[in-house]
């Protein structure tokens, strides 16, 4: 081809049309944007150095230093689960149920949909101490009330946002509006993926559509290069959509089908000298290699029955449990960010199953047992020690009962309440056993060591073997980091 | 007068001075005695409750005014030798009596006590804190009992401080075996990782290479041994002829060894590695028992719960 080029004066007419300012300024090789692209990755403004073959872009790296923790499995309930009817145990506002909310708790805030004076109301659930420190839980979750001791729960959450969508951005991408990297999206460049024939982060989606509230963004990279994006897959059928080949298109086909493909990239590489390019080679690379280790990965049939009988998986469905056990298997081969989401714990009391006496209900019998066959799953084969689980939402439940409109409801239910809410975190350098963080004696307000959720982040960060301000990448003039720009505290108080 | 009178006469008059200083101030006389060697305070042991808990918290709270570089009151409360020495108003501990150690009386006062330290416009110390310091009064002001004798103190919580990295000493740490983990990185791609950016210690992931990692591939990256902090043979083809192998990784913290066809020659060859804190065994052993009792988490030889 490069033959042609010299002796066709058209051909040579258009190389030199080529070589215009756009390619210069733009991503042309030897151009500044390309140059750039290097020099963001590798951060020369005191961070870290993130830069790697363009080939290898999920290639890993070590943590700025020794870390416990070398992978997250981050549990989401979405719709935000009431912590009042699973572990905020709050007597007094039992005693207080059905009373008018004082004005104090209702000034100045403001409420999804509670309008004018709500009542109180007390856990709809009975309260017992579980474990060896006698931790406070409902009767929701007797399957992870057995692994009660593994936990560190954290009552003194706090976020800003009221709305599911923003508050969700603010949880997994650390601001509420869209266009952040979402947390896996940041792991996975800080630290890259331990096996290449994998995604580095993978999301796993049960009881609801693909999409959440706040749709993709949540494992979307944002500003970060694509390639760190999370990868939603299924438990059932086909693992990664449009993976397989084609009914019909044999592997060595599709072997042909990229080496062609892949020469024209490269063609367009010497013509362009486009970064991307290369990265765009490696991907097809990758999911070729995918093809067979992912489904292998994500097939759970192969699980011996008392393994399927723990989670409570079903091969063949989608559910929570299955995503569980998948998850365990996706931990045991090196992937470094899961994630997976529930969803339907938005318990207002509205119609449809959607109330504390129904929906939460359900939620809790669904994920209940997968959740504590996972943690015990994973303390069992050694890997809890190194892995970060996560559980929780992304805000509270108000201690009022919701009252759409000033009416009466239905159902039984709660408003969205932002200013506490609980998580807990298991596993790699958490305290295991631990409550930490307390809310006042109706469960409004956070009235000892409040955690934001920047905090959480940096925490995790830490825990991964990260400051969170040197995991950073210049954008828009700033240099961008999970934490955000207002200044987050490690929660050293939880670490063991 | 000659030379050699006035330079005696300037020595005398130094000496007297310094005596007079000593006698008035015994901080200064006890610094001035272990500074010529005549004189050691007592030391508290490395591993003791006063080492562990107690000198940290002073270093925290009390060293700006009762430290190295100021002692008010004549205290100084940057050492063991210090603290029981006392300042001005005499010891500020009796051991074994807390109702009567003026020091505890001062951090107890209430805040508007003028008399109460840390003085007010510093922060007072937590109830946690003030709890570990009357537990080793109770205890006799000890400086050997060990941090593990004293049962109910309160949780040390250690907050977190991040070093800034000397990349210049890591790449010397590491470049002695530079070369070789280059050219083994390159033979098995994703396997051999440092640990971290500010650590010269090495992190082995052979799962990843699967069933054709086996004794002779382990046998190969032996010239890292001293440097392997973590091992993960999970699923690999190794058996227990790597057994005296992995015994010859001396500052091994973690290993895993699930599904493979290692057994009690493994066992036994790391029951004595003594920086192992996790091991994950092929399979149920008695050789698990002795890891066990020595402190070291064992996974892997029971089936779920």
């Amino acid at each position: 081809m490069s033959d042609s080029t010299q002796t066709d004066p058209l051909l040579e007419l258009l190389e030199r049309q080529r070589q215009t300012r756009r390619h210069f300024l733009g991503w042309g090789a030897g151009g500044l944007g390309a140059f750039f692209l290097n020099s963001a990755m590798a951060n020369p403004a005191g961070g870290l150095n993130f830069a790697r073959a363009p080939a290898r872009p999920l290639s890993a790296l070590p943590p700025q230093f020794a870390a416990k923790a070398k992978r997250v499995i981050y549990l989401h309930m979405g719709g935000a689960p009431s912590q009042l009817e699973l572990f905020d145990h709050k007597p007094q506002l039992t005693r207080f149920d059905g009373k008018a909310c004082p004005e104090a708790f209702l000034k100045g805030k403001r409420f999804a949909f509670i309008t004018g004076v709500p009542k109180l109301m007390g856990t709809q659930f009975p309260f017992h101490q579980a474990g060896k420190n006698g931790t406070w839980i409902s009767d929701r979750l007797p399957h992870l009330e057995r692994r009660i001791d593994d936990l560190c729960i954290i009552k003194s959450m706090k976020t800003d946002q009221f709305n599911h969508a923003p508050a969700q951005l603010l949880v997994h991408t650390g601001d509420s509006r869209t266009g952040h990297a979402s947390l896996g999206s940041w792991v996975t460049y800080g630290l890259g993926t331990e096996n290449q024939n994998l995604p580095g982060f993978i999301v796993l989606i049960s009881n609801g559509g693909t999409t959440a509230n706040a749709g993709k963004p949540l494992w979307g990279s944002g500003f970060l290069p694509s390639v760190y994006q999370g990868v939603p897959c299924r438990s059932a059928a086909e693992p990664i959509l449009y993976l397989d080949n084609p009914r019909g298109v044999s592997r060595a086909e599709r072997r042909q089908v990229l080496n062609a493909v892949e020469e024209i990239n490269r063609s367009s590489y010497k013509d362009f000298g486009n970064p991307e390019t290369v990265t765009r080679i490696a991907q097809y690379e990758m999911a070729f290699r995918m093809q067979l280790e992912a489904s292998d990965a994500m097939n759970i049939s192969h699980e011996p029955q008392k393994v399927l009988e723990r989670y409570g998986a079903q091969p063949g469905k989608t559910s929570y449990a299955n995503n569980c056990l998948v998850a365990r298997r996706l931990a045991e081969r090196g992937v470094r960010f899961i994630q997976l989401y529930h969803w339907g714990w938005d318990s207002h009391g509205t119609p449809t199953d959607e109330g504390l006496n129904v929906g939460l209900v359900g939620r809790c019998r669904e994920t209940d047992q997968p959740t504590a066959a996972l943690l015990a799953d994973l303390k069992a084969r050694g890997l809890l020690e190194d892995t970060l689980v996560v559980w929780g939402g992304e805000f509270g439940r108000t201690p009022m009962m919701e009252n759409r409109g000033g009416q009466e409801m239905k159902y039984i239910g709660r408003d969205h309440h932002p200013s506490a809410f609980t998580i807990w975190m298991a596993g790699a350098g958490v305290k295991a056993g631990l409550s930490h963080g307390e809310t006042d004696e109706l469960g409004h307000d956070v009235v000892k060591d409040p955690v934001e959720v920047r905090d959480l982040h940096a925490t995790m960060l830490y825990q991964l073997g990260f400051d969170h301000k040197k995991l950073n990448y210049p954008y828009q003039g700033l240099e961008q980091k999970l934490t955000g720009v207002k200044p987050a505290r490690i929660v050293y108080e939880i670490l063991a | 007068m000659s030379a050699p009178v006035y330079f005696a006469g300037v020595t005398v008059l130094t000496l007297a001075g310094i005596t007079v200083a000593m006698l008035l101030r015994p901080a200064f006389a006890s610094s001035v005695l272990r500074f010529t060697g005549l004189e050691r305070g007592p030391v508290a042991a490395p591993g003791s409750f006063y080492s562990v808990r107690v000198q940290p918290l002073f270093d925290a709270r009390c060293a700006g005014c009762h430290g190295d570089k100021m002692q008010k009151a004549q205290l100084g409360l940057e050492s063991f030798a210090a603290t029981m020495r006392g300042g001005k108003h005499g010891p500020a501990i009796i051991p074994g009596n807390v109702r009567d150690s003026k020091l505890y009386a001062r951090i107890t006062l209430p805040v508007s006590d003028n008399r109460a330290m840390p003085p007010s416009g510093k922060t007072p110390l937590t109830k946690n804190e003030v709890e570990v310091i009357q537990l080793w009064i109770t205890a006799h002001a000890s400086g050997s009992l060990p941090v593990s004798a004293i049962k109910n103190a309160p949780r040390l919580v250690r907050p977190v401080e991040i070093r800034e990295v000397n990349y210049g000493l890591v790449q010397r740490q590491r470049a002695p075996l530079a070369a070789t983990v280059q050219q083994l990185q390159r033979r098995f791609p994703g396997v051999i990782d440092y640990e971290a950016r500010d650590s010269a210690d090495l992190e082995i992931n052979a799962f990843l290479a699967g069933r054709s990692f086996r004794d002779a591939e382990l046998q190969a990256l032996m010239p890292l041994r001293t440097r392997i902090v973590r091992a993960d043979f999970s699923g690999t083809a190794i058996t227990d002829a790597s057994a005296s192998m992995l015994g010859g990784m001396e500052r091994l913290r973690i290993l895993r060894l699930k599904d493979t066809k290692t057994g009690a020659g493994s066992l036994r060859a790391i029951a004595s590695l003594k920086t192992l804190r996790s091991v994950t065994v092929a399979g149920a052993a008695p050789e698990t028992a002795p890891l066990r009792q020595r402190g070291v988490a064992v996974y892997g030889d029971h089936d779920g719960e």
